[in-house]
């Protein structure tokens, strides 16, 4: 099998087995609603407040939801021995990482454009012109999120106190996809010119490709038994 | 017994015995002899302690990032137990350096904390540690534990530039014009005493490591001859 | 294991004869008292004292033939002033004339540490006791660098001192399990 069928191979099996049960998309979903409405109860009435803080709250909104999604990544292997199946599978390992961060990718990133009008309509914000840009950074972000996590997700799969762990390694070291994310969408809510913010977008496309790549190298190591 | 682990044995303590003089007198200079500085008066002499520790937590994390990479290439049991043994110590320094940075910032900006970007980038830094301790301790098999530190290390070296630059990016953007920059007029007499510190803490973080790594390696040992249980019973 | 309880012993030895030399110099010369301890004791001798200068009570006593106002005086060379000002506590105050160097911290609402000894009133000459101050220095916050240093130093000893006594303890404990194992295996 060539490699990029197999990367196709491991993304059609985890968007099917996700089609059918649909638990990973409706946990995220719901969770990522309950944050929405906490932070709501927090600043409703204060429009100056809302505009200060909004673009952290959704990226802190979209954090939580990649969590759980990303925890599910491989621990959805653990039964049936399908991990080990992975891992003798003659495929190369890069090619079960990447296939499963697309499939991550697609996942998270399907809840966010599920969440987006609901926070347009909550916190009143003015998206409709720029959304081409604003789903661009919403997949940086992602990306970022997912090419961290993905590997993190082998990492601990089989550890113990595996939920815990995923975020304690995940978000300090993507604290440079936060401040991107934020800082670009703030710039796009706050009506600032493109070329004000895009240097952020920059960096969180430049942190994508780092981390992809070097995922991709070391999870060799990881899938290795 | 691994002859290195005898060498470590033998050599230590010349490394702890400089870094002990080597700080004794960099404290003897710094609090003494070295003059206040015009602006922040005594203070400043807590730079003495808070640029070393600061720059010793950088080199235990560069300890680990290399010992990582050589452990995934060679496999070498012992050069796990120093990784392991750095971060240990990367834990403490990074801690303590916060915490003297901490306290530094009260006199001279009046304020316990700021978000000024080498702070930030050191509690990230600390947070990796721990995270990479947390992992450790959490994963029984030695082989794989090894591995998958190795791989977390190597992982967040890569990481600890990028988090770095985009939070010093982050401030300068929003930066409050009344924090100024923790400028000191250094003078020779107040360099002399922060190299020869630098220069303590070091060689003293050298010593703890080479005690670190025989502690991790002979409790491994002692674990290999003894089992699990009967190897905790008298420490 | 001796060696290495001795050598702790040494190093305990060397934190004590250190913090011993750091009381003393608190003693001598960091430790102040307020005007109104001051105006209860009556100590003998130099001391320092720690208040607020008064709004309105500084006067500088012109010198002879000073072209330059004291205040302009660059820090690297001093030119000695007169000068008489309230110095106040929470609950005295004190007049004090101050001899000595210029200094820009000499100022209205500052709150100064004065060098020098108390003359009290009396029937000698002056009609009103006051303080005779020979320089001045600045709040010291000593608490800093100290709670910094302990904070740093004390847990790096204890960390230390924990590590080495359990490897001189795994040293002597495989020891004992290598000259052990003959035995065992019968």
């Amino acid at each position: 099998m060539s490699f990029f069928s197999a990367i196709g191979w491991i993304l059609w099996k985890d968007l099917l087995s996700e089609l059918r049960s649909r638990e990973n998309f409706s946990s995220m979903l719901f969770f990522a609603l309950a944050v929405i409405l906490i932070f709501s109860f927090s600043f409703s009435t204060d429009q100056e407040a809302v505009k200060a803080v909004i673009a952290g709250v959704i990226w802190v909104a979209f954090g939580f939801t990649a969590i759980i999604g990303l925890g599910k990544s491989f621990a959805v292997e653990l039964q049936n021995d399908c991990l080990e199946a992975l891992q003798i599978n003659p495929i190369p390992k890069g090619a079960i990482y990447l296939g499963k961060l697309l499939a991550n990718l697609i996942f998270i990133f399907s809840v966010e454009l599920l969440l987006l009008p609901l926070f347009v309509i909550f916190f009143n914000l003015d998206v409709l012109e720029k959304f081409p840009i604003l789903l661009v950074i919403m997949i940086g972000g992602t990306l970022g999120l997912s090419a961290l996590g993905t590997l993190f997700s082998a990492l601990t799969v089989q550890i113990r106190a595996r939920e815990v762990m995923l975020p304690i390694l995940l978000l300090p070291m993507a604290v440079p996809v936060f401040i991107g994310a934020v800082e670009a969408t703030r710039g796009l809510l706050g009506g600032e010119p493109f070329s004000l913010y895009r240097p952020w977008i920059d960096l969180l496309l430049v942190f994508d490709v780092i981390f992809i790549v070097v995922s991709f190298w070391v999870i060799d190591f990881v899938l290795d038994d | 017994m691994s002859r290195f682990i005898l060498w470590l044995r033998k050599y230590q303590g010349w490394f702890g015995l400089a870094g002990g003089l080597c700080m004794t007198v960099g404290l003897y200079l710094g609090l003494v002899i070295s003059p206040p500085d015009y602006y922040q008066g005594e203070v400043v002499r807590i730079m003495y302690l808070h640029v070393p520790l600061a720059q010793t937590s950088l080199l235990a994390y560069a300890t680990l990032f290399i010992s990582s990479i050589w452990y995934l290439w060679k496999r070498d049991p012992i050069i796990d137990n120093a990784a392991h043994a750095a971060a240990g110590l990367g834990v403490f320094f990074t801690a303590a350096a916060l915490v003297t940075g901490s306290i530094w910032a009260k006199p001279t900006w009046n304020t316990w904390w700021t978000w000024d970007p080498r702070l930030v980038s050191f509690t990230v830094l600390l947070l990796i540690l721990i995270g990479y301790l947390m992992l450790r301790m959490f994963i029984d098999e030695p082989e794989r534990q090894a591995r998958f530190a190795a791989i977390l290390a190597i992982v967040g070296g890569v990481d600890l530039p990028i988090v770095k630059f985009s939070v010093e990016w982050w401030r300068t953007l929003h930066q409050p014009l009344s924090i100024s920059p923790r400028g000191v007029s250094y003078s020779s007499d107040m360099l002399t005493p922060l190299l020869i510190m630098a220069l303590g803490m070091s060689l003293l973080f050298a010593y703890m490591l080479m005690v670190r790594t025989q502690l991790l390696y002979l409790r491994q040992l002692l674990e290999a001859k003894k089992g699990r249980l009967l190897s905790r019973v008298q420490l | 294991m001796t060696g290495f309880y001795l050598r702790w012993a040494g190093i305990a030895g060397v934190a004590l004869v250190v913090a011993w030399l750091a009381a003393q110099h608190y003693d001598r010369e960091v430790q102040t008292i307020t005007p109104e301890q001051l105006l209860q004791t009556r100590p003998e001798g130099t001391v320092r004292v720690i208040g607020l200068v008064q709004a309105g009570s500084l006067t500088l006593v012109p010198q002879e033939g000073s072209a330059t106002p004291p205040n302009t005086t660059s820090p690297s060379t001093p030119s000695m002033i007169l000068a008489e000002f309230e110095l106040a506590g929470p609950e005295a105050h004190l007049l004090v004339h101050y001899d000595g160097p210029a200094d820009d911290n000499l100022r209205e609402l500052k709150t100064l540490v004065v060098i020098g000894h108390f003359t009290p009133a009396g029937p000698g000459g002056l009609d009103r006791q006051r303080f005779e101050a020979h320089d001045l220095d600045l709040l010291p916050n000593y608490g800093f660098i100290t709670a910094a240093y302990l904070l740093a130093l004390v847990p790096l000893a204890l960390f230390l001192f924990g590590m080495e006594r359990r490897v001189a303890l795994l040293y002597t404990v495989i020891k004992e399990t290598t000259a052990y194992q003959p035995e065992a295996e019968r």
